[in-house]
């Protein structure tokens, strides 16, 4: 085994105590399951911390209605071949009002159908803890994140009332109306989480693999094309090309790039290799200064 | 390095891996110093040259250091740590930030606080995760007393592997003579501490001499970059026949009347067919199963997450530490300590206070504290209070024993964090550095209930099956029970 994937083994430890501490001392936790890559793996780590036993708690995803389509058949196949509960929520005020991605900006339309639909499924179900997979390699402000992300009431986070967090000890005693966030794979980059899915052989959404896809170029961007809802621009037609995604969300909001990258291990080198960090393809993020820390703040992931 | 053929080996010859044996491969280090030191520039430039750095993120420092001109028109590194906006608009680092980079040699995580003395708090947070630290001076000013403040806070959190990295050597003409006294004075500094390695690398990490890249300008200094040394070292001072420990964290029911103790060895090494006691309890049982998704093991060493399968049902719940038969966790309900208080709430000895150790939580029965540490003098003053950013020595009553290790023995059964009773908030973590049993243990005149005294009459009747067993441990408990209710300390050792 090579030094960089053996430390994987000692990544893998520690997601699995993180994942232990938050069940034995959270009432009600719930796996925000979001079908990505990170997800995946988060979900493999979950069932590894309490095997032969299930995850003590169900998934949650938050369903905006605009995810690929491969992704929702790949949810539902995941949560079925697991034998695991599946809570699927949309907001559907937002959907009855048509907040939409094309019709509206993007911080618009991610507040409404995910950071409001997120609360309103946490409040609904009544969760005090939600296993996210956010890492901090991903954004900067993600970078002073903790293992155990407190939330004031409303889910708001606050930078300066977030606990201290010393050795291994992860202190879960709420105070009145908090709740946590908590992020096992908070030391995991991106190219830990490939070469872990390629040593583990975990299966993905084949969005992350290239193909032929019929795709649109705004702004440099590579938008693909998923379903009929596209709007086009005057004089607007998609064309065939070979890519893939190195994250995935909205399909209109989510960047696709030019790879031959058709297996794992082509992926796994393609990643070490990048010289663009992956949430260049997120365009919600680069829609004001410091988007990723206000979003936070309001309760987003 | 072609990862394809990397993988697919890694694949192939993958063992049911023990995490234990792959410390190596991942070095958590941090940086102190303040600002002035350059320390962001260092990280900066260890980032840049290191290959850590994406192109997206160059092009926004680029542009932001031409904005702030900070360093005029050369690129400002410090811009890559720098996260939150206020600190951003601030221009300081406040919080802990956590960076990733790796070379072919090894995966890296760097840790950045803050270095002032108004950030003690947060230094000593970082600190506790970091197996090596890098120590950050001015060569023209040399060790300061916020260096050996730094090196205390460093010490009291456990690091065993200090660099100091004399920067701005440039800023002396390259002075071996000037690199030689700062040397042998640090030396001395560092004596003070338990360290068990200390390297001193002059650098300038604006220019990158000696980071990343070796210097021509130092043609005396003949050991290794920062970057060499941080590849080679190795992350842990390795204990050899360290006793086990786990701390117990759940207990996981399956079907088929699974039951198994889920945790993390922090300690040691355990083996199937070994004997573990519950040091809460005394109660001991045989290692049948070492439980993983990936299959049974044979053994499982420090490091490794597992679940444990007990010939016999110890009855133990979250917060037990199972633990060698000989070389047992102390099951103390009185302990001294040193910590660092986090909370911006002073002490309060009329407050309620709980003390979370390894997996446990134990309510405070009563709390003192008898003196302040001046880590920049390493004086104590006696006292009885203290507040944010102070280092005090303390005197904590339990309300029940906790099985407790001392951190200068085994340091992840032997630190702790306090936690406010009323709102949850973690106001001091502490390291243990003397703890009294409550219960007696063995040599003061205690009658040790063993085996072979039970088994001669009063267990006389039952045999192996996990329902006399079961029962062994039953009679054993209440056996002791009854004595130490007429007064006669009594140790289970089955």
């Amino acid at each position: 085994m090579t030094a960089l994937t053996s430390h994987l083994k000692l990544l893998e430890a520690e997601s699995i105590h993180i994942f232990r501490e938050a069940a034995a001392q959270f009432r009600s936790p719930v796996l925000l399951y979001s079908i990505g890559k990170d997800s995946t793996v988060l979900l493999h780590l979950a069932r590894k911390a309490f095997w032969p036993a299930k995850p003590p708690f169900p998934l949650l995803h938050i369903d905006t209605t605009w995810k690929f389509r491969d992704m929702i058949a790949f949810r539902d196949k995941t949560a079925r071949e697991l034998g695991l509960d599946l809570i699927v929520h949309t907001n559907h005020d937002g959907l009855a009002r048509n907040i939409n991605p094309f019709d509206h900006p993007p911080s618009v339309y991610t507040d409404v159908m995910k950071t409001v639909a997120l609360r309103q499924a946490l409040d609904a179900g009544g969760f005090d803890a939600a296993f996210g997979g956010a890492r901090r390699d991903e954004e900067a402000s993600r970078a002073k994140e903790r293992v155990f992300s407190f939330r004031a009431a409303g889910h708001r986070w606050e930078p300066r009332r977030q606990r201290p967090e010393m050795w291994q000890l992860l202190n879960g005693r709420l105070g009145k109306g908090e709740t946590v966030r908590v992020f096992p794979l908070s030391n995991w980059t991106e190219a830990d989480v490939w070469r872990y899915i390629a040593l583990e052989k975990l299966e993905v959404v084949s969005l992350y693999f290239a193909a032929e896809r019929p795709a649109v170029t705004r702004n440099g961007q590579l938008i693909v094309v998923d379903d009929e809802r596209m709007g086009f621009e005057p004089g607007e037609k998609p064309v065939m090309r070979k890519v893939r995604f190195r994250t995935l969300g909205c399909w209109p909001l989510t960047a696709a790039i030019e790879s031959d990258a058709t297996d794992i291990d082509a992926v796994v080198e393609e990643t070490l290799a990048a010289r663009v960090s992956e949430r260049a393809g997120r365009l919600i993020d680069h829609d004001t200064a410091g988007a990723m820390e206000m979003k936070k703040r309001e309760g987003y992931f | 390095m072609h990862v394809a053929t990397q993988l697919k080996e890694a694949v192939e010859t993958r063992p049911v891996a023990a995490a234990a044996a792959h410390r190596g491969a991942l070095l958590s280090l941090l940086t102190c110093g303040s600002v002035d030191d350059g320390k962001s520039t260092l990280i900066g430039r260890l980032l840049w040259d290191g290959a850590g750095v994406t192109e997206d993120q160059a092009a926004a420092v680029l542009h932001a250091s031409h904005n702030r001109a900070v360093n005029g028109e050369k690129i400002d590194f410090s811009l890559l740590l720098d996260g939150l906006q206020a600190e951003r608009e601030q221009g300081i680092t406040i919080d802990i930030a956590w960076r990733y980079f790796e070379t072919p040699q090894r995966r890296f995580i760097i840790i950045d606080s803050p270095g002032h003395e108004q950030y003690t708090r947060n230094m000593a947070t970082g600190a506790s995760h970091a197996d090596l630290a890098i120590l950050l001076v001015d060569a023209r000013h040399g060790a300061k007393r916020q260096t050996r403040r730094h090196a205390a806070i460093c010490d009291l959190v456990g690091i065993k592997k200090v660099v100091l990295a004399v920067n701005k050597m440039d800023a002396v003409d390259w002075s071996e003579a000037r690199y030689r006294e700062i040397e042998r004075d640090f030396r001395v500094m560092a004596g003070g501490f338990k360290f068990a390695q200390v390297t001193i690398i002059p650098v300038a990490a604006l220019t990158g001499d000696n980071v990343v890249k070796r210097s021509a300008r130092m043609p005396w200094y003949a050991g290794p970059t920062l970057l060499e040394h941080l590849e080679s070292v190795d992350p842990e001072v390795v204990q050899d026949d360290a006793p086990f420990r786990m701390p117990v964290q759940l207990v996981l029911r399956a079907s088929g009347d699974f039951r198994g103790y889920a945790g993390t060895v922090t300690s040691g090494r355990v083996r199937i067919g070994e004997r573990i006691v519950d040091a809460r309890s005394g109660l001991g049982a045989t290692l049948k199963r070492i439980s993983t998704m990936d299959g049974n093991l044979t053994s499982a060493g420090k490091g490794d997450a597992v679940t444990l399968v007990l010939d016999t049902d110890l009855d133990i719940s979250r917060g037990a530490v199972l633990s060698e038969v000989q070389r047992r966790p102390t099951n103390a309900d009185v302990i001294e300590a040193r910590l660092v208080w986090l909370s911006e709430t002073p002490f309060d000895p009329e407050a309620g206070y709980l003390l979370r150790t390894a997996t446990d939580l134990t309510p405070v029965t009563s709390m003192s504290v008898s003196a302040l540490v001046d880590f920049e003098t390493l004086a104590s003053t006696p006292a009885h209070g203290c507040n944010v950013n102070d280092i005090a020595d303390c005197r904590i009553l339990l309300g029940r024993a906790a099985a407790i290790d001392l951190f200068s023995e085994l340091p992840l059964t032997g630190n702790f964090v306090l936690v406010s009773a009323i709102d949850g908030a973690t106001v001091a973590g502490g390291v243990i550095t003397w703890a009294q049993a409550g219960a007696p243990q063995v040599g003061d005149n205690v009658l040790v209930l063993n085996r072979e005294l039970l088994a001669r009459g009063l267990c006389a009747d039952l045999g192996d099956s996990p329902a006399d067993s079961a029962e062994f441990n039953r009679r054993a408990q209440e056996v002791a029970v009854l004595l130490r209710s007429v007064g006669v300390p009594v140790l289970i050792e089955l």
